[in-house]
């Protein structure tokens, strides 16, 4: 199909479709004031029934924990097949990898290097904060995973491949990665081992309010916070393992 | 003079989604670089996010958040969880497309989708 007939399709797919969302648009609820039934039962029932003042981590790790059980794996795939395919053709053809001619390589400027390595720790203490904060306040693994990942990036800005590599070891973030996501898993057959429904909170819940309240969910947003970061450690490896400057004595892993 | 456009206000969070994902979609179509094409995408998966948000938004109600107050009438807690995992989904997914572009450019040299031609045995 020719890019010219492919852009003449899809023009005309967007025209037969427009009436039928001008349809939808104009008979769905008004825009603020839907109906959130499910919503709504959480929000009266959360804080009472699991004593956590978050109600998104609540259906996150609780109500609807057996998603983010699914949704655990799914990134798990994701990146294995990320590193699968990063890892399949390194080294296969030649020992070192290329470097593009003609272009130099520049030293990092003074500047980014201070503002960097200062900003790095700083990141990952805040990333904790927001990870250790999942019950209480927005805040919860996934942010924090995230946010702890960020900081690993500005440590490669601050301190060049070679000093990053130092430090950041493959096998800490496969462990993290793998252990996080099966920490979750066993939460689950934790409960099954007690007599109880899969996930399902059995261990003490604390007060409503406090670092740690929520029983089981501290532990499975635990484990969702080792596996996002370590999953993205991962991913920062392998891409930087593709761009890697060239250097004189191959590194062995 | 803007008052006649006032009814249609309730309309723009579907029209946003909606224009969100015709641009992407369009885009992805006529791409001529698949880094860019992993872009597009990302902006067709940014609907599902405003889609998501706007249907769970309630006018004045605060987050579901009840750490400082008691609990009261919230917005959807459901669908944040749920934009929440889609958007960690999709960067993961996005990783894994980019992956599969160095690879395309490893084997055939280019990563504009017009010149890829179907694999033959």
């Amino acid at each position: 199909m020719s890019p010219r007939l492919r852009r003449a399709v899809f023009l005309l797919a967007c025209v037969c479709l427009l009436p039928a969302f001008a349809h939808v648009a104009s008979t769905m609820p008004a825009f603020g004031a839907h109906p959130l039934p499910y919503g709504d039962l959480i929000n009266a029932v959360g804080v009472r029934e699991r004593h956590v003042t978050n109600m998104v981590s609540a259906i996150n790790f609780d109500y609807r924990g057996f998603d983010t059980l699914g949704e655990e794996f799914m990134m798990l795939c994701a990146v294995t097949g990320t590193t699968i395919l990063l890892r399949g053709t390194r080294g296969e053809t030649q020992d070192r990898p290329q470097r593009v001619p003609g272009r130099e390589i520049r030293p990092r400027a003074d500047a980014t290097v201070l503002i960097c390595r200062l900003l790095a720790g700083f990141t990952v203490l805040f990333g904790l904060y927001v990870l250790l904060h999942a019950m209480t306040t927005p805040g919860g693994g996934f942010q924090g995973g995230v946010i702890i990942a960020s900081g690993l990036l500005l440590a490669f800005l601050g301190e060049g491949y070679r000093g990053w590599r130092h430090v950041a070891h493959s096998e800490l973030f496969d462990a993290a990665e793998g252990g996080g996501a099966a920490l979750y898993a066993l939460c689950g057959f934790a409960s099954m081992l007690m007599g109880l429904p899969f996930l399902q909170n059995m261990l003490p819940l604390g007060k409503s309010g406090d670092l740690f309240s929520g029983g089981l969910m501290l532990v499975e947003n635990a484990g969702v916070g080792l596996a996002v970061a370590g999953g993205f450690g991962i991913l920062l490896l392998e891409f930087l393992e593709e761009t890697r400057e060239p250097e004189p004595v191959q590194e062995d892993e | 003079m803007t008052g006649f456009l006032l009814p249609l206000l309730p309309l723009l969070p579907w029209a946003v989604a909606a224009w969100l994902f015709g641009v992407g979609l369009y885009a992805i179509v006529t791409s001529r670089h698949y880094v860019h094409l992993i872009g597009c995408l990302s902006v067709v998966q940014a609907s599902t996010y405003v889609l998501l948000l706007a249907a769970g938004y309630r006018h004045g109600a605060p987050a579901p958040i009840f750490y400082s107050r008691p609990p009261t009438l919230a917005v959807d807690p459901v669908l944040q969880a749920l934009v929440l995992t889609d958007i960690v989904i999709g960067a993961t997914v996005t990783a894994l497309l980019l992956a599969l572009v160095l690879q395309l450019h490893k084997r055939r040299g280019t990563i504009d989708p017009e010149r890829v031609r179907p694999m033959r045995r």
